[in-house]
């Protein structure tokens, strides 16, 4: 299956450092607007062709699948031309600067018997696998509640805040937060379901040239509840996932390699909060050990996207149902356009 | 004569608008839209251009009645993709820029990191080994922009036919910047001197900013590659040792030998670390012999290019980088 990938920025990293590891999947083509960029991850990653146009990329490369790792407001026409092509589209998320546009590529993707697969990265993480392994088998029980909570300096002058260079995020509605809203509805969506109502609370701290730092979202779901929030000013970073279910509850940072259950023990009752207490310790320390070597070696917090590109190219390979479907795609974006401000400033 | 500096209120480059000042040529200098200019205390003559070589449309402008480019900006701090776009794609869209102008010359500040110390031996100087594809890839975010900053740079030299002098700075030190990667590792107060008899190609700030201005005036300099240090340079341990005393941080200094340092790095990185990049660069064997390998540099076609020697020497910088500030 030959692979391109347009928009050689951080994230195309790893996706490209990922594509390496995966069998029958062949890098042929990159291409960026700078030449230096494209031909350095050209070089970086083996492949044979670089490319400044992406339409002539298409053209000569002729890729079965393309990765869109631009910024999210070329997204819309970068897919649209890979569809044009005959290819698959993994996009990055946000998939599109608006609802209408995602309906417009599903629309196109499915016209032409091709696939646009959305970057949920953090749904494919080993913590929300295990948690969701857990409810498919019934030992969980029916989830309740879940409650999506990262915690992420974007203040500095280096991202989102650089004073000199407004970053391209920065034009969505919600600005830099925006660009956190498909993790957040992407985890809650998988564990209640489609959204029927959502209720928002966007805020802002402290003086930065982002329209807001902090969000707060209520989403009924179709399976059950989901809290949804983003701090910028609450340290450390993490990425706080809690599920509720009927029987157990689950407690991950999807930042580290953390995750603890808590659900019932055959022991008496003034007993179960000690031994689980003890229990959670250890998976504590041994959760610890682990993020400490996964700094290492591999994709570290990226393993979900490693795990959804392995997935995606499974099934497109042999025909099997994807990880991420279209109607997934556009329930979780429906999801974010109700969590979205109404005003673009508090 | 005008010259345009870019990163002109950095640390090289401040100094750079100062000694291109003394010279008599006129300064257009090139800094970030929020950047803070009051504490530099430019003259008025010294004419802002205030642009964001990542995103700035308006860049062509900057060449205006401009004979000569200084290019200084690179991103030093960050990842590896910040350091890349902020200085790699940064210098395609200035130099894309300067190829709609008439200025024709450039004098580009590279660095040593370009060069591959792995493979060099000896002596260290402009003919030495640069980083081959694709094992530059392996080193730091820093190494690969500057290499590919040249890279760039040459190329658009060669299609263009531009007058392209290459400068590549050692270790510049100076008033708040005396602490330098070449100095070990530090743990908290204390250090480990690592080859305390190495020498570090150093130059001073002030000294740097000189052959820049010279670079930029003298036509000798034209179609060069000069490195720029001050001399053979200081050893570590009595570097060390001044700017400690200097700068008034005690600590322990504990010397290492080199080859005990570099041999237990490449065990560990072969055994422990199983050959992992993302560790700590110092652990990291290639990263390593860039910061510490004991080599012999010189200056000599610096000087018989353009007939430099520093301004100042070593007691004399000492005294500039920790004795009390000049009076503006």
């Amino acid at each position: 299956m030959k692979a391109a990938l347009i928009g050689a920025g951080q994230i195309a990293r790893q996706h490209l450092t990922c594509l390496q590891t995966l069998p029958g999947v062949e890098l042929t083509a990159i291409c960026d607007l700078s030449p230096a960029t494209a031909e350095a991850a050209a070089e970086r990653y083996g492949i044979r062709a670089w490319f400044t146009d992406h339409r002539a990329m298409l053209e000569k490369a002729r890729p079965d699948v393309v990765h869109v790792t631009t910024p999210p407001t070329s997204h819309f026409r970068l897919a649209m031309d890979s569809f044009d092509a005959g290819a698959h589209v993994i996009v990055e998320k946000p998939a599109t600067s608006t609802f209408e546009e995602l309906e417009a590529l599903v629309r196109r993707a499915q016209e032409g018997g091709r696939h646009v697969i959305e970057d949920h990265n953090y749904v494919f993480n080993r913590a929300p696998q295990e948690i969701l392994r857990r409810i498919k088998s019934g030992e969980f029980g029916a989830v309740t509640h879940v409650e999506v909570l990262i915690c992420l300096d974007i203040l500095g002058p280096n991202g989102f805040a650089d004073p000199n260079s407004p970053h391209p995020a920065l034009t969505l509605a919600g600005g830099a937060i925006a660009d956190f809203l498909p993790h957040l509805a992407s985890l809650a969506h998988r564990f209640v379901g489609p959204h029927r109502t959502a209720q928002t609370v966007w805020t802002k701290r402290k003086p930065s040239p982002l329209p807001f730092d902090e969000f707060r979202g209520i989403v009924d779901g179709e399976r059950g509840t989901a809290a949804l929030s983003f701090s910028s000013s609450s340290q450390p970073d993490a990425l706080w996932l809690r599920v509720y279910g009927e029987r157990m509850q689950a407690t991950a940072n999807l930042f580290e390699t953390r995750l603890t259950f808590d659900g019932p023990r055959n022991v008496p009752k003034p007993l179960r909060p000690f031994l689980s207490g003890l229990a959670e310790g250890k998976a504590i320390r041994r959760a610890a050990l682990a993020t400490l070597l996964r700094k290492f070696k591999g994709p570290g917090t990226y393993e979900g996207l490693w795990e959804l590109l392995t997935r995606t190219y499974r099934a497109l390979a042999d025909g099997s149902g994807l990880p991420v479907t279209a109607s997934d795609v556009l329930e979780v974006n429906r999801m974010v356009e109700a969590l979205k401000p109404r005003e673009q400033r508090p | 004569m005008r010259a345009l500096v870019t990163g002109a209120n950095g640390f090289l480059g401040r100094h750079v608008v100062a000694a291109l000042l003394a010279r008599g040529v006129e300064v257009r200098a090139m800094v970030r839209p929020a950047a803070r200019l009051e504490a530099l205390g430019w003259p008025s003559c010294v004419e802002i251009f205030r642009a964001d070589l990542r995103t700035s449309r308006e860049l062509a402008r900057a060449f205006e009645g401009v004979d000569v480019l200084l290019h200084l900006a690179a991103v030093v701090s960050g990842g590896e993709d910040a350091q890349f776009a902020g200085t790699v794609v940064a210098t395609e869209r200035l130099l894309d820029a300067m190829a709609s102008s008439a200025c024709r010359r450039l004098v580009l500040c590279s660095s040593f990191s370009v060069y591959d110390y792995s493979s060099t031996h000896r002596t260290l100087d402009e003919g030495s080994p640069l980083h081959p594809v694709p094992d530059v890839y392996t080193r730091d975010g820093y190494t690969i922009a500057k290499w590919w900053q040249e890279r760039v740079t040459r190329r658009f030299a060669e299609q263009q036919g531009w007058n392209l002098a290459v400068l590549r700075p050692g270790f510049i030190w100076g008033r708040d910047h005396g602490y330098l990667a070449a100095l070990g590792q530090q743990l908290g107060r204390h250090h480990l001197v690592i080859g305390p008899l190495t020498r570090i190609p150093m130059t001073h700030v002030e000294n740097c900013a000189d052959v820049f201005a010279l670079a930029a005036a003298d036509p000798r300099a034209g179609d060069q590659t000069l490195n720029v240090v001050d001399g053979p340079g200081e050893r570590i341990w009595s570097y060390l040792s001044d700017h400690m005393r200097g700068s008034g941080q005690p600590g322990w200094r504990l010397p290492i030998p080199y080859w005990l340092a570099i041999g237990t790095v490449r065990l560990a990185f072969a055994t422990v670390f199983r050959r992992a990049t993302k560790v700590p660069s110092i652990l990291i064997p290639r990263r390593f012999e860039s910061r510490l390998k004991p080599l012999h540099f010189e200056n000599r076609r610096l000087r018989e290019t353009l007939g430099w020697t520093p301004p100042f020497d070593y007691k004399q910088c000492l005294a500039r980088t920790y004795g009390p500030a000049a009076p503006r």
